[in-house]
């Protein structure tokens, strides 16, 4: 069978922080069209800060001052290859530029065209974006002295919140454990690995006995039966975030596969009502006619979802749940 | 001859690391699961005399939240033992082990470092490290930041492209004797000088080779180190500063924190015979050498540094292997090993070790 496709997927996070007093008007002021620095003693400082980088006493809002629009270069680097969460997607250079009226460098992009433009010393020059939230990425920088008028924008709040939307891709090939028990999946079978340290069977494997640091390989792989207890559950009622897709009550369950020393965990059940859900109750899983999966991954802990229909009673009595309580996670 | 322990003195007594893999296909906890074995049956000991284990780890790089409680199954979860974990290099989580056994209470600790960051871009991990308000948003990566002070440090007359070039020709030349790296060899520095720009003024092969692997001490107390070792390799000095992280306010071609992690770690106290630098940059080994004060008696990453291979996450911690592994051959009696965390050498730590009784 085929090797399943390697794993691609984007990790993000959205964060949002409050800019507190020194940060807010700096980013309000580049959402209105123009570029605060901070005096702290006889400095002044672009970006600008909440304290005196000497002393760590508190500088506040009032010690502002407007600086550029006019700066120069000091370092730079030319980024022949722009990453995805570069501000320019053509070569561009990240530069160091002092500000006119700033003493210390302000971290930013310049749209050279070419590296032959770029020299320590150059002037260089702020352009704001036609759209603008109140954001470091709402300005970039160009070569040249003059000045553009920024475009006027609807708003007139203080910036008091950022957000940021942080993500990484991940590309990786299945490891070889996972490889294995999902191409099982796919033919309606549950592989785990039997530990040659201790002889027990671990459902879904994470390649390894972790009680007792023993890398497993296929030689370990043993079958078990799609049928078992369930050891713990709870109700989850999702509530909204970013990226959830449920929106109704379902129950969350651990099940011991016959034959297994470890749990499944994650299995969702949502054809069992959850006043009729106990632990030691005997379910058998009820594989999908035409199995596939999208989630294929490294880190499962239970079985994906796209390969069953649905868990249901097997009809036998149910386990005393004292003889499972040491598997109830 | 050599350094005179005393009670509270601690000492490297096994060291253990994966090789630096392009990309490694089984699960990050089976790389550490082989280091810990490794140190575990070479000390002779169980996992339950440790005392304490600690880990520097990413989850960002494999993009698997909570990375770092699997990565505890790979240094033995059972039996349970205070356990700490640092989002850095392990080798700032040997600062913390270091610490923790000054303690008294306890007279082992295990320290790992452990990084799989094939599945990403490990530069659109790492500009998180930057100000959240005002440079992350731009994404300016630990290699652009790189490109700047290499190209500050030209600037100001203090290296030249060719002095740069000269630091990969010799990392690599001495990575022919390191099994571990991931690239090695000959190189003149014309060839190297005739590639394109990546970011100007450093080329692709003036960036450390990212890979996947994994790192591993286990340091020990004077009298537990003396029993289970004969080449105890004491922890002489050990410090770790911070400059800020408004790189608008600091002097790139200079790195003070590692002036006063120097200081205070002692490495001018004494001779040193060998030094292993955190070099993910070509340029910042000559930042590094001028601020630890290294002259040409010391030589500098015989291994081959990161620039033959860099298992992030344990990359600053290797470095203390490799010295450690100079010092308990009798190769060197004093050496100095450097780890670094953030853009353009932002955090330093230095340890200085030596052999002795």
């Amino acid at each position: 069978m085929a090797d399943l496709p390697d794993i691609d997927f984007t990790l993000e996070f959205p964060y949002t922080r409050t800019t507190g007093p020194v940060i807010g008007p700096f980013l309000t002021g580049l959402r209105d069209g123009r570029i605060l620095g901070t005096r702290v003693g006889d400095q002044v400082i672009c970006p600008p800060v909440e304290y005196d980088p000497d002393s760590g006493a508190t500088v506040g809002p009032e010690n502002l001052v407007e600086v550029g629009p006019v700066g120069t270069v000091d370092a730079w680097t030319w980024v022949a290859e722009p990453t995805s969460k570069h501000p320019l997607d053509t070569p561009f250079a990240f530069a160091q530029i002092k500000l006119d009226g700033a003493d210390t460098t302000m971290l930013h992009a310049v749209d050279a065209g070419s590296i032959d433009a770029m020299s320590t010393g150059m002037r260089v020059v702020v352009r704001f974006n036609e759209d603008r939230v109140g954001s470091v990425t709402d300005v970039h920088f160009v070569p040249g002295e003059e000045a553009a008028a920024p475009s006027p924008v609807d708003a007139d709040e203080d910036v008091e919140i950022m957000e940021h939307l942080i993500g990484v891709r991940i590309q990786e090939p299945l490891q070889p454990h996972r490889q294995r028990f999902l191409q099982g999946l796919l033919q309606k079978k549950i592989i785990g690995q039997r530990s040659p340290a201790d002889g027990k069977v671990h459902v879904p494997s994470r390649g390894y006995d972790a009680i007792n640091r023993v890398p497993m390989s296929d030689a370990d792989d043993v079958e078990v039966e799609g049928r078992g207890t369930v050891t713990s559950f709870t109700e989850i009622t999702p509530i909204q975030y970013h990226g959830q897709t449920e929106t109704e009550p379902y129950i969350r369950c651990s099940i011991l596969l016959d034959g297994a020393d470890s749990t499944i965990g994650g299995v969702d059940v949502r054809h069992i009502p959850i006043d009729e859900f106990r632990v030691g109750m005997r379910l058998e899983v009820v594989w999908r006619d035409d199995i596939s999966f999208d989630d294929a991954d490294n880190r499962g802990y239970g079985l994906n979802e796209g390969v069953y229909e649905r868990w249901e009673s097997t009809g036998e009595p149910d386990v005393d749940p004292e003889l499972v309580k040491e598997h109830n996670f | 001859m050599g350094f005179e322990p005393q009670e509270n003195d601690i000492a490297i007594i096994g060291v253990a690391q994966t090789d630096a893999h392009a990309r490694y296909d089984g699960p990050e906890v089976v790389m550490i699961m082989e280091c810990v074995n490794q140190l575990l049956g070479d000390a002779g000991i169980e996992r339950g005399d440790v005392g304490f284990t600690i880990a520097g780890s990413c989850d960002y790089l494999s993009g698997m939240p909570f990375a770092f409680v699997s990565n505890v199954d790979g240094m033995g979860a059972w039996p349970p033992v205070y356990e700490s974990h640092v989002e850095m290099d392990g080798a700032f989580a040997l600062f913390e082990a270091w610490l923790r056994l000054q303690m008294g209470d306890i007279d082992v600790a295990m320290v790992v470092g452990s990084g799989k960051s094939s599945p990403c871009n490990a530069r659109e991990v790492f500009h998180l490290q930057a100000d959240p308000y005002v440079v992350a948003p731009l994404g300016i990566d630990p290699d652009a930041m790189a490109g700047i002070q290499a190209q500050a440090l030209i600037q100001a007359g203090k290296a030249t492209e060719a002095d740069i070039a000269d630091v990969v020709v010799r990392s690599r030349s001495n990575a022919a004797a390191n099994p571990h790296a991931q690239v090695s060899g000959d190189v003149s520095a014309e060839d190297l000088m005739s590639a394109p720009y990546d970011m100007a003024p450093l080329r692709a092969h003036d960036v450390s080779p990212k890979a996947d692997g994994a790192a591993a001490i286990l340091i020990a107390r004077r009298d537990r180190a003396l029993e289970l070792t004969d080449s105890p390799v004491w922890i002489t000095g050990l410090d770790h500063r911070i400059d800020s992280h408004h790189a608008g306010l600091r002097d790139l071609t200079d790195s003070p924190s590692t002036r006063l992690a120097a200081a205070g770690a002692g490495v001018g106290d004494g001779a040193v015979d060998v030094a292993e630098l955190h070099v993910i940059h070509s340029h910042e080994e000559i930042i590094l050498r001028d601020a630890l004060g290294l002259d040409d008696a010391t030589t500098i990453n015989p291994s081959g540094g990161p620039l033959a291979g860099d298992p992030v996450m344990a990359t600053g911690l290797t470095r203390i292997i490799e010295v450690a592994k100079r010092v308990a051959e009798g190769e060197a009696s004093r050496g100095v090993a450097h780890a670094t965390s953030g853009a353009a050498l932002q955090q330093n730590l230095v340890c200085v070790l030596e052999g002795g009784s």
